[in-house]
């Protein structure tokens, strides 16, 4: 049974509450958040509005001034980049008459609050939460199942600056008809990529209303989890099974693909390699990142003799420490041999 | 000697955790391609979504999509603030003031839009318009309007301080056309 137009304007026209939870609006490392209220059916004169966001009580619902339409509104959450001038989605929130209330959230082992993030070679979880699903035998189509889509897009060789999300791919698209809230784990993530340790861009989780009068298929709730590449390290200067006779050469320390939040640095100890050994941690090595997308750098290690205590086989390691732990990009095995050996004899002649 | 409980509790507390009892930190070799191709296959085979009941369609995203910010913003920019609104609600922007919209400046902060007109208001007016007004559906009072022509400052739309597109008036026999938008 279609419902009246009449009737939808009246539940329609109720100011719909507003509750999105997000940060104060100008964030601490350079994000600033804005909420655009969007009335639907989307026409190229449709009103459209921003919301306050409130730094002081970032948590506490309100309501809009706006009255929804009979078609409904979007509610979208934004973040802004002022260098370079860069916008990104971060959730949206659908409100109509009978529509269901959606929200979906992702989380990964870094504990990075202003994007999802997470690595390559790392796990996911996406918590779907549905309600308001009605199931009576005249209740609208609209208002008894959600659709739940799962999009990839890689962002190739740059840092998703500017992406066009209309080129994503819908990898999954499901029905959900039940209330409740639901987990979805992904030991990794399926964005496009030849190398499965180098790719970088985006997993999107979306749930859709079916269309219905004079909706489209709107968008409930979306959030989407950025994925970085593991990083890749090199040590040269030195060579595997190269002995040290005088001074420790200087090494290059090239690494690419730094997760934004992570910490490098070589270290050196006495012996063949054993993952997890603890050495001394080389001067001039050490670099923490706090960034928003993977960095490169070329480091120069020289005069590294002192941590070399004695003669032997000794082992340099390239390390990098992140939210998962930590990660041997490379390492080097050499000999040290500085004993001075002097072939001599005395004699004495009466 | 038999020690009071308390005590023995006290002891307990005070013991050093075991070595196997602390969390004991990853480490590891750094992921590679290989290693992860093998993962892969295991886990999309077991893809949650795809237990779920399939749906079918188009996909909804690409015909309904939120529109970029930016693009669907005008910037204003002064004294290293930039901010932004929808397009549509600068209802008025003299010529002395068109080198401040969209042209934002390397390094310019960006904050919200009441801090901005904070600190912008003697160049920027505001004004307060309903739902009809908005859709262009209802005229300004003829004097009010005349006030806003004379005015030689950029003016906003706003609904509660809030930055709202704004559609002239459409004129009566339009406004009983169009639904309300």
């Amino acid at each position: 049974m279609r419902t009246e137009p009449k009737k939808i304007m009246a539940a329609a026209m109720l100011i719909a509450a507003l509750h999105l939870p997000v940060a104060a609006q100008t964030t601490a490392d350079g994000y600033t958040n804005f909420i655009r209220q969007v009335q639907l059916p989307y026409e190229p004169d449709r009103i459209t509005r921003d919301v306050y966001v409130d730094a002081k009580s970032p948590d506490t619902g309100q309501l809009s001034p706006l009255a929804i339409n009979p078609g409904g509104a979007r509610f979208e959450l934004h973040t802004v980049k002022a260098t370079p001038l860069t916008s990104y989605l971060l959730d949206t929130k659908y409100v109509g008459t009978y529509v269901p209330i959606a929200s979906v959230a992702i989380r990964s082992e870094d504990p990075y609050t202003t994007i999802p993030r997470t690595r390559a070679d790392r796990p996911f979880y996406v918590d779907v939460t549905v309600n308001g699903l009605l199931n009576g035998a005249t209740d609208p189509e609209a208002s008894k199942s959600v659709k739940l889509l799962r999009h990839v897009q890689s962002y190739g060789t740059g840092d998703g600056t500017a992406v066009n999300r209309t080129q994503a791919t819908l990898l999954t698209q499901s029905t959900v008809n039940t209330n409740g809230s639901q987990t979805l784990t992904y030991a990794l993530s399926s964005i496009p990529g030849a190398d499965r340790s180098k790719i970088r861009g985006e997993e999107r989780f979306s749930v859709f209303t079916l269309a219905d009068y004079q909706a489209p298929e709107s968008q409930l709730a979306s959030m989407f989890v950025q994925v970085w590449p593991v990083a890749t390290g090199t040590i040269s200067g030195i060579t595997a099974g190269q002995t040290i006779t005088f001074s420790a050469p200087t090494l290059t320390l090239n690494i690419t693909d730094i997760y934004p939040d992570s910490q490098i640095y070589a270290h050196v100890y006495p012996g063949t390699q054993a993952l997890g050994t603890v050495g001394t941690i080389l001067s001039g090595s050490g670099l923490i990142i706090k960034e928003t997308v993977p960095q490169n750098r070329l480091l120069t290690v020289p005069k590294w003799d002192y941590a070399i205590t004695g003669d032997g086989v000794w082992t340099v390691e390239l390390l990098t420490t992140t939210p998962f732990g930590t990660d041997r990009l490379g390492w080097v095995t050499f000999n040290v041999d500085r004993t001075i050996s002097v072939n001599g004899s005395v004699t004495t002649i009466e | 000697m038999k020690r009071p409980p308390a005590i023995t509790l006290l002891i307990i507390a005070l013991l050093p955790l075991k070595a196997e009892d602390a969390p004991k930190p990853v480490f590891r070799d750094a992921a590679t391609h290989d290693s992860l191709v093998q993962k892969l296959r295991a886990v999309e085979a077991e893809d949650p979504m795809k237990a779920m009941e399939k749906a079918e369609g188009k996909d909804p995203s690409i015909e309904n999509q939120p529109q970029n910010l930016l693009a669907s913003s005008d910037l204003i920019s002064f004294q290293g603030l930039t901010t932004l609104v929808p397009k549509r609600a600068i209802m008025k922007l003299p010529e002395q003031y068109k080198d401040r919209i969209n042209n934002h400046q390397p390094g310019n902060k960006v904050v919200g839009w009441l801090d901005f007109y904070a600190l912008n208001q003697g160049w920027i007016t505001t004004v307060e318009i309903n739902r009809k007004q908005a859709g262009g559906n209802e005229d300004f009072d003829p004097a009010f309007a005349e006030q806003l022509g004379k005015s030689k400052n950029m003016i906003v739309t706003v609904m509660a301080s809030g930055p709202i597109s704004y559609m002239p008036y459409r004129g009566d026999e339009e406004t009983k056309k169009a639904e309300i938008k």
